[in-house]
């Protein structure tokens, strides 16, 4: 099925020039139907209210990290299917197993490129 | 009344009744061992006093060396020079950073969104937006200098903070309950922040983890 340009993602990170950057980055490969959160709690609450295509979310923000944000849509039977790629500095095996083991559907190290989201986001949702 | 004045009061008064021409032998027998228990108690009190008295020096000496040591720490200088002015530089390279940042993507969001129909208008504002970048890197010049300071003042703060407490021998106390459950939080969730000198699992390892199935993860910690 052909992924559906249009559809809406949630970019997450306390640190807004990342949401920039992310947000440019997607408006380059094609979708420009993003919504913003500034850490978990905020995402989740969107999350409740707005079908979202795609989580892309940054592991460390405070009061609610990114790694609890996915367990909290992975519990929850409404949003549990939402595709959740990881985006984020934490680079340690323990902390890709962690969000491996939490139900990420994929993992990317900060710095990356527009290339490697490309890359990670078709392998999540499919090619576009 | 200190232990000598009391002593030399009780041989007094013993003095004072031995001399009384006393004719009761026992009577006599037992003011000479009171005699000697005084002796005996002047010399105790005696050495106690002084071993008190040298306890009071050597604490008095410690205090007033923990008072130079303390003097020379500075920590007056520490909380209202030293660590505003350092939280000062590091919050206006923040600023700085974010200032660039802004003025850099700007450039490129504006330059992405222009439609070249006319080149050398196009190649006009390409160059002009890239003047604008080029003088916006030039907040690295400053962040440079002011990290800089930074890190002169925390070694400044590292040194005398060592140095006082190899000179009064402290030894680190058990962390707090609070930092405890802070600690203990921040290993739950695996916040671990951004590796030194780049990410400690590259992207193709990381990509080869998420590949893999939980057995064989698993099998990695075995």
């Amino acid at each position: 099925m052909a992924v559906e340009m249009s559809m809406p993602i949630l970019v997450v990170d306390d640190y807004k020039t990342m949401v920039r950057i992310i947000k440019n980055l997607l408006k380059q490969i094609g979708f420009e139907n993003v919504d913003e959160a500034s850490d978990g709690q905020e995402a989740f609450e969107m999350i409740k209210k707005k079908k979202y295509g795609l989580i892309i979310s940054d592991w460390n923000m405070e009061p609610v990290t990114g790694y609890e944000l996915l367990q909290k849509v992975r519990g929850d039977e409404g949003v549990k299917a939402t595709p959740f790629i990881m985006v984020t500095a934490e680079s340690k095996t323990e902390n890709v197993i962690a969000a491996k083991k939490a139900g990420v559907n994929n993992y990317i190290v900060k710095p990356f490129n527009a290339g490697t989201l490309k890359a990670k986001m078709s392998a999540v949702i499919g090619d576009f | 009344m200190p232990a000598a004045e009391v002593a030399a009061r009780v041989r007094e008064s013993l003095q004072s009744v031995k001399s009384a021409d006393l004719k009761d032998a026992q009577l006599f027998e037992v003011l000479r061992l009171a005699q000697q228990l005084t002796d005996t108690m002047q010399m105790f009190f005696g050495s106690l006093d002084q071993s008190i008295h040298a306890e009071f020096h050597a604490i008095a000496d410690y205090i007033a060396r923990t008072r130079d040591e303390i003097a020379q720490l500075r920590p007056n200088d520490i909380r209202e020079q030293r660590i505003p002015i350092a939280g000062a530089e590091l919050e206006a390279v923040v600023k700085d950073t974010e200032q660039a940042t802004d003025t850099i993507m700007g450039e490129a969001e504006r330059l992405m969104s222009l439609e070249p129909e006319d080149l050398d208008g196009y190649k006009g504002e390409v160059d002009m937006a890239m003047c604008r970048i080029i003088e916006a890197c030039s907040f690295q010049d400053l962040s440079g200098q002011r990290v800089s300071k930074v890190v002169g003042s925390l070694r400044h703060i590292e040194d005398r903070v060592s140095r006082f407490a190899a000179t009064m021998g402290v030894h680190d106390a058990e962390a707090s309950e609070e930092e405890r459950a802070e600690e203990d939080r921040r290993e739950k969730l695996h916040l671990n922040g951004p590796a030194m000198g780049g990410p400690e699992t590259d992207q193709a390892s990381v990509d080869d983890l998420m590949a893999m199935d939980q057995d064989s993860i698993d099998a990695l910690f075995d």
